[in-house]
């Protein structure tokens, strides 16, 4: 099955790399538009209350500025701000401005004026009389039958959402287990922090057209969303995403664009809307703070029987994408389990928004799988790493709690090669020893992780449009979001590769709601899968096309024009004719019978196939001083055609140092007396630097995934899962001391690599 | 103590400009707003980020921590000014390779504190390099291709670093 490619499979630099080292890189705030001017919001510094009044009449008159909105001012209906296309699980409870604010950093107000200095005083100036509410900002508490009730509107108690997932009768799984274990896992919430902050311009200024320029991963959901809340057709909003510095799942929905727009319509200005770094970390989303109690069953030869999980999430006080999050975190076992159960339950709190964060629920219950699984083999006197071995998933399992059956499954070949990584490291240490204290032991720890290449339900879906030109270089359009990652390379060199020309003669357009066509957007790790997908398909019917041109230049059947080895070629003419893709176009663009080419298509998820990780762990613990220094990260993956290697490892890397934060150092912390959050800044919640990072290796293993576009599969969200459960087993080994909670400093000091 | 307007006689990126300011402004409003060098990035305001890096008579500073006014007769370097006649600097000609950029809201950040660090030690070892890039955050990357980039920079024949700026 494995097919040799030219442009595919080569790490070709970023298109716009050059811009990016130059300073040249238009990101959404580096735009400035003519009598453009600024929006603020204000934000409830409760974490729940009731508004009494509010009087702005101070702001209003103060010189420059230009307008004021209250809760009275904007539609009041609720809606659900997440990225996703239309389902019965996005439920609709949030509004654009709130007199009953439900988390610090809520929604109250809003102001446009000609300075984003003149928007801070104008907000300073808007009194507010706030009657305080005891906030519900634990799981627990939110679930006692003593809690008040957040939104009696959707529902009699704070559990709004359950989901379930059925496979066999886990009680039979655990009846004929040898050995059943059973724990309850906490891990935190915990902050994307992408570098550049959320911001929109919104031009208004017209009475039935919006433009909106904004840091989105979905602008086809953003687009259908706004155009409801502000009363447009959707054809009169436009949804324009610059240049992304970073998403990780907090875009995947709307954030200042509705407050903006409707600010610009009021002010007949453009208006930009710049997050603080604070309001970035109380005002957009967090990954959810999840309890998650689960149970496994294994018979005495090592083989898992059952697997239970019954999980909390908190989700705070919007349901935004939870239930969603839920339903995906049900379908990410990379393991075979006859008799499987999973029941989730979402829970509003007070606490921070949470949202879509890179894993969608898969780290939370992948870090309590995997240091369970340890136990198990511990228990058993097994090898951890063959205990996964024996109990992994194989092509044509279906994967625990979905109907999705695997076609390409590189496990095996991922152990295989972390373990000769892993030797190797061991060697060369043990060559040149470092000097440890007798108090300091070293471990490693592994774990594995599954994901998905696009929804796990299948709603993903694409289009693509690629536009030929007279001198045969191509312009892709697509309506996939980059936010960072180098999707629109990778879509690009599909093209390339497919028309048999150069990178440098594909170009791309993408992620503008006017000018590129419909896609459900950069989430589930959708890029080189569904939106490759669409990609190829268009490159395919470009081919189709060109196909037909030739046969009517030459004046042949259309049969008798191949496309064989990235040439065409006609053997019924007098002479044979083998022409490029360049020189075909050059031979039908012009002339009697001139046609130009264009490629469409459009692609319907009907799979998302799962890539694989496998993660180790070195981690040192010095007995002295109870730190833990993490010395070596090894990554492997199995993401089917790696379309370019050096993305992919990209995305291992930055999934190592982001999966290093949530098992050390990140925790979003609420003070309890105060009910407010105490990490909102970069200061009091630390992300890893460059002096935290352990030594990392990754490596791609050789697999072809046979319903991907030329045989990939995704990569992006994947890496992070398996991070925080082989350095939590690791430590377990060194430390011999049960963990069941992140991040590792509850436990323990933690010392920077040398 | 009002904040009132002042003007700032500055050299960036070997033009000399002198610019009106409030004395509230920052370096980076400054930069950004007033000269319009949006290569340079606001990550957050508060010198926790890195990312608004710029070379300020030879040492790399957070410009959103630099009063505009303390900027007064110095000269400034952002990334808009790495480039020099000759081309790219290595720095930038290692960034482009290898995958070392991702989303790039960093990289103007990352690029100056690795030039401050190659112009007063054109030999670092990686410690020194990870030391050098510690106050500038990237979610992206980890780090790895961005420290392998700085080091393969360090081993090309490295540009002068400007002379400080004389003034009559």
């Amino acid at each position: 099955m494995k097919q040799t490619f030219n442009v595919v499979g080569r790490s070709h630099p970023r298109h716009e790399v050059g811009d990016k080292v130059r300073g040249k890189a238009v990101y959404t705030d580096d735009l400035e538009f003519p009598n453009m001017a600024y929006g603020a919001i204000l934000r409830s510094p409760y974490p729940r209350a009731r508004v009494v009044e509010i009087d702005a009449s101070e702001a209003r008159v103060l010189p420059g500025v230009l307008g004021v909105l209250l809760p009275k001012d904007v539609p009041q209906k609720p809606y659900n701000c997440s990225g996703n296309p239309p389902s019965p699980l996005a439920i609709q409870d949030e509004r654009v401005l709130t007199d009953h604010p439900l988390h610090v950093g809520d929604r109250i107000a809003a102001v446009a004026a000609t300075s984003t200095e003149l928007c801070q005083k104008a907000l300073s100036l808007i009194s507010v009389d706030y009657e305080p509410l005891p906030p519900v900002l634990d799981l627990d508490e939110a679930i006692s039958e003593t809690s008040p009730v957040l939104h009696p509107e959707i529902g009699p108690t704070n559990i709004f959402n359950k989901i379930e997932a059925d496979q066999g009768d886990v009680e039979k799984g655990f009846a004929a287990s040898d050995l059943v274990l059973e724990d309850l896992f906490e891990t935190p919430g915990i902050f994307h922090v992408c570098m550049e902050t959320v911001c929109c311009i919104c031009d208004f200024t017209r009475k039935n057209d919006l433009v909106v320029w904004s840091n989105s991963q979905t602008p086809f959901q953003e687009r259908r969303i706004l155009s409801k809340i502000v009363g447009l057709p959707e054809s009169r909003v436009r949804i324009v995403k610059p240049i992304m510095g970073g998403g990780f799942g907090a875009r995947q929905q709307l954030h200042n664009q509705v407050v903006g727009a409707l600010l610009s319509r009021l002010v007949k200005r453009p208006i930009k809307i710049l997050n603080t770094r604070e309001e970035e970390m109380v005002g957009t989303c967090v990954r959810h703070a999840s309890k998650c109690r689960v149970k496994m069953g294994v018979s005495k030869e090592g083989r898992i029987q059952a697997f239970q999980a019954e999980v909390h999430h908190n989700c705070g006080p919007y349901a935004t994408h939870s239930p969603i999050v839920l339903a995906a975190q049900s379908r990410k076992v990379p393991y075979r389990v006859p008799h499987y159960r999973y029941e989730g339950y979402c829970v509003y709190t007070d606490y921070p928004v949470a949202g879509a964060m890179r894993g969608y629920g898969n780290p939370q219950l992948s870090f309590a799988r995997e240091v369970l699984l340890d136990r198990a083999a511990r228990k058993l006197n097994m090898d951890p790493i063959q205990f996964r071995m024996e109990n992994r998933i194989f092509p044509g399992d279906t994967v625990p709690g979905s109907p999705l059956v695997l076609q390409s499954c590189a496990i095996k070949e991922c152990i295989e090669a972390g373990e000769e990584i892993r030797n190797r490291i061991d060697r060369q240490e043990e060559a040149n020893p470092q000097k440890n204290s007798a108090d300091i032991v070293e471990r490693w720890g592994m774990a594995l992780a599954m994901h998905t290449s696009g929804a796990s339900n299948n709603t993903g879906m694409s289009s693509a449009v690629i536009i030929i030109h007279d001198d045969g270089s191509a312009t892709l359009l697509t309506g996939s979001a980059d936010m960072g990652q180098g999707s629109e390379t990778a879509l690009t060199q599909i093209v390339a590769e497919v028309l048999g020309v150069e990178l440098v003669d594909v170009r791309v357009t993408a992620a503008d709601t006017l000018h590129t066509p419909y896609e459900t957007g950069s989430f589930a790790s959708s890029q080189a899968y569904v939106a490759g997908h669409a990609v190829h398909a268009a490159a395919m019917d470009v081919i189709e096309r060109t196909r037909t041109s030739l046969a009517a230049r030459y004046e042949v059947e259309t049969d008798h024009v191949v496309f064989e080895n990235h040439r065409f070629s006609i053997n019924s003419t007098e002479k044979p004719i083998s022409l490029t893709f360049k020189k075909a176009i050059s031979k039908t663009h012009f002339g009697e019978t001139g046609t130009v080419v264009t490629g469409r298509s459009s692609f319907k998820a009907s799979h998302s196939a799962p890539p694989f990780a496998a993660c180790w762990a070195k981690v040192a613990f010095d007995r002295l001083t109870n730190s833990i220094e993490v010395r070596h990260v090894i990554e492997v993956v199995d993401v089917g055609t790696a379309i370019n290697p050096d993305i992919v490892t990209g995305q291992i890397e930055g999934g190592i140092s982001m999966g290093l934060g949530y098992a050390l150092m990140e925790d979003l912390e609420v003070d309890s007396r105060v009910s407010k959050p105490l990490t909102n800044d970069l200061l009091a919640y630390k992300i890893p630097s460059t002096v935290d990072m352990p030594e990392i290796h990754t490596h791609i293993v050789s697999s072809f995934e046979p319903s991907g576009p030329l045989g990939a599969k995704s990569v992006g969200e994947m890496t992070v899962i398996p991070v925080a459960p082989a350095i939590v087993n690791a430590v377990v080994a060194a430390t011999g001391e049960d963990i069941s909670q992140l991040p590792l400093s509850k436990y323990f000091n933690i010392k920077r690599p040398l | 103590m009002g904040e009132h307007a002042v003007v700032i006689q500055i050299e960036v990126n070997g033009i000399e400009h002198r610019v009106h300011a409030s004395t509230s402004d920052t370096l980076l409003d400054l930069l950004r707003g007033k000269l319009g060098l949006k290569g340079v990035k606001r990550g957050c305001s508060a010198g926790q980020c890195g990312s608004c890096t710029v070379i300020l008579d030879g040492k790399a500073v957070n410009a959103c921590l630099v009063p505009a006014v303390r900027a007064n007769g110095k000269h400034v370097t952002t990334v808009e000014g790495l480039e020099g006649v000759d081309g790219p600097h290595p720095l930038q000609e290692e960034f482009e390779r290898n995958g070392t950029v991702q989303c790039g809201f960093c990289t103007s950040g990352m690029l100056m504190s690795a030039k401050a660090l190659l112009d007063s030690n054109p030999n670092p070892d990686r410690n020194k390099i990870k030391e050098a890039l510690s106050g500038n955050l990237c979610r992206c990357t980890g780090y790895k291709k961005i420290i392998d980039a700085v080091e393969a920079a360090s081993k090309s024949e490295l540009p002068p670093a400007r002379a400080p700026m004389t003034r009559n």
